[in-house]
């Protein structure tokens, strides 16, 4: 779970892209439901042709919908939020890229470099039973802990940020 | 505002005859404060239990993490403020994630206890739907098929329509259908992750193409409403404890103006001659051996109620004989064998029948046996096929 490197000059395997979705940030942040529309229809989009579609549409969307709640609290005003998913075997991509503060960035960048390990495990049950609400971390663990998924960061233009997480739903068994 | 705005996504109740807190739909709030009303009505719940809260997600099918941590909040809280009172999570198998989420809170109190609730629910399918019983399934839909072929256009089945067949169990059913009539779309549920995985493995060895497999409970599907022309159910509302719960998912799921078909048994109608005295006498006690397992395979003819408390319309019912002169006999008998084999194996030692019971009982199955295979003999197995068209 968790690996936080990603060799970009190491050639791994091929993405297909599958499908791609761009707003204006202005126009995803005027109202909360966006991330509910988005999550869902995207999932559904890319779940037709897995083993059990209802099943990986409705994990997918889980997973999705948390990361767009992220991109939503965003302190950024300007630039754009581009959802992209693509599939290699039983794992898909998301790449989700949004504009953010550079407070925000570094936040990001420590929280995805603390996703590996055990100690992830614990920190993610110490969130969960914690007084404070979810943070974005506590997002970023369960990603990590609860969906196998693999996250980092990648460069992107301008003042913003590319989360990649790499989610094996197809082989996670409950 | 869309239409969107105005559909409840979500809905909180509290039962106070089980006490039990039940939230389902899609919760995803921007803020707490769009959960005042579920909140307080577990906090409720909390304040007047004593014992034991059951707090039921098994409906639940999105949440996000701000919700799950405002419930999981007070159910810990509560677990520290009451450390008699103990909760029990119900989670449901199908919907993914509530288990491995819901799952983390035993871990952080012990007082709390997540259970999967699909298990626990069919009491009595597992004689059924786990394990050898493949061969004996591919065999019963083979004898089937030569009838229903012909039956399911008088129920709505034809070319280009989408269909959804619930409780596919191995997929034989759908895969038949999928070559005869063509149908654009199958959806083809079940919960048994056996039969499903045998169902996708014929799927890619005979590069079958056009037919999802999905697993779920037939009683609270993921399926989405209002989508599907045809929804068959076949042989199962009969191995249900309550049928009338599956037929209420089967009507959502159809659209206005499509129909559900259901096929069902009477088993204590199975007939045989010659030896046609002991053959009656097993099969009354086969009824009465699935009643004590809370299924009813004498539902056949009962299916007009069923459809018509269910709220269809045009409502159509016949019947069909299945006997050992449709093809080959030996069929017949393999079939006959299978059911002695789990009916006065398992079934009837789980029950606690004594030896001279079984001993007469399995008797009756040999005898249809040996009228089927007799060159004189005739024995047959009835169905009930019925449907009901969901108004407009």
């Amino acid at each position: 779970m968790g690996a936080v490197h990603h060799d970009l000059a190491g050639g791994g395997p091929t993405f297909e892209p599958m499908i791609q979705i761009d707003m204006e940030i202005k126009a995803f942040v005027s109202a909360w439901r966006h991330c509910d529309y988005v999550s869902t229809y995207m999932a559904r989009m890319i779940s037709q042709n897995r083993s059990d579609s209802v099943r990986h549409s409705n994990l997918f969307s889980s997973a999705f919908n948390e990361l767009l709640e992220v991109a939503f609290r965003t302190r950024h005003a300007d630039g754009e939020l581009a959802c992209r998913v693509s599939r290699h075997g039983a794992t898909d991509r998301i790449e989700l890229t949004f504009p953010c503060v550079p407070e925000e960035r570094q936040f990001y960048e420590e929280a995805v470099s603390q996703l590996a390990g055990i100690e992830a495990r614990e920190r993610y049950l110490n969130s969960v039973s914690g007084d404070l609400a979810p943070s974005r971390e506590l997002v970023l663990l369960e990603l990590a802990v609860d969906y196998n998924a693999t996250l980092w960061i990648e460069d992107a233009d301008g003042d913003a940020i590319k989360l990649v997480v790499d989610l094996p739903l197809e082989g996670l068994q409950n | 505002m869309s239409p969107y705005d105005l559909l409840p996504r979500f809905k909180a109740q509290y039962d106070a005859n089980n006490q039990e807190f039940s939230i389902s739909g899609v919760v995803r709030p921007q803020a707490i404060d769009e959960l005042g009303p579920s909140i307080a009505l577990l906090r409720d719940a909390i304040g007047r239990v004593r014992g034991v809260l059951y707090v039921n997600v098994r409906r639940l099918t999105q949440m996000n993490n701000a919700a799950f941590h405002t419930f999981s909040r007070i159910i810990i809280d509560a677990c520290r403020a009451r450390p008699e009172l103990k909760f029990v999570v119900i989670t449901s198998s199908v919907v993914g994630w509530t288990s491995r989420k819901f799952g983390r809170l035993s871990g952080i109190e012990p007082n709390i206890t997540v259970e999967e609730y699909d298990t626990e629910f069919y009491p009595g399918q597992g004689f059924l739907e786990e394990g050898g019983f493949v061969p004996i399934l591919r065999t019963q839909t083979k004898m089937t098929w030569r009838h229903e072929r012909a039956i399911l256009p008088r129920h709505g089945m034809r070319p280009g329509i989408v269909m959804a067949d619930i409780c596919c169990g191995i997929g034989d059913f759908a895969v038949l259908v999928q070559k005869e009539f063509q149908p654009s779309r199958i959806v083809a549920l079940d919960h048994s992750m056996t039969s499903l995985d045998y169902a996708r493995r014929v799927m890619r060895e005979f590069d079958i193409r056009g037919i999802e497999y999905t697993y779920g409970d037939a009683s609270e599907m993921l399926l989405d409403e209002t989508q599907f022309d045809l929804v068959t159910c076949r042989h199962s509302l009969q191995i249900f404890n309550r049928p009338e719960l599956i037929l209420r998912e089967l009507y959502r799921i159809c659209k206005p103006g499509g129909r559900v078909y259901i096929t069902n048994e009477k088993n204590s109608h199975c007939l045989g001659e010659p030896r046609a005295e002991s053959i009656r006498w097993t099969y009354d006690e086969v009824a009465k051996l699935f009643k004590h397992f809370e299924m009813d395979v004498e539902l056949g003819p009962k299916s007009r109620r069923y459809l018509v408390e269910a709220g269809f319309e045009d409502i159509r019912v016949e019947t069909f004989m299945v006997t050992n002169l449709d093809g080959d006999p030996q069929d017949f008998a393999d079939v006959i064998a299978a059911w002695a084999d789990v009916y006065a194996g398992e079934m009837a030692t789980r029950r606690g029948d004594g030896p001279e019971f079984v001993a007469r009982f399995r008797q009756g199955f040999e005898d249809h046996i040996f009228a089927a295979l007799h060159p004189k003999g005739y024995a047959g197995w009835p169905i009930w096929v019925a449907s009901g068209r969901r108004p407009q």
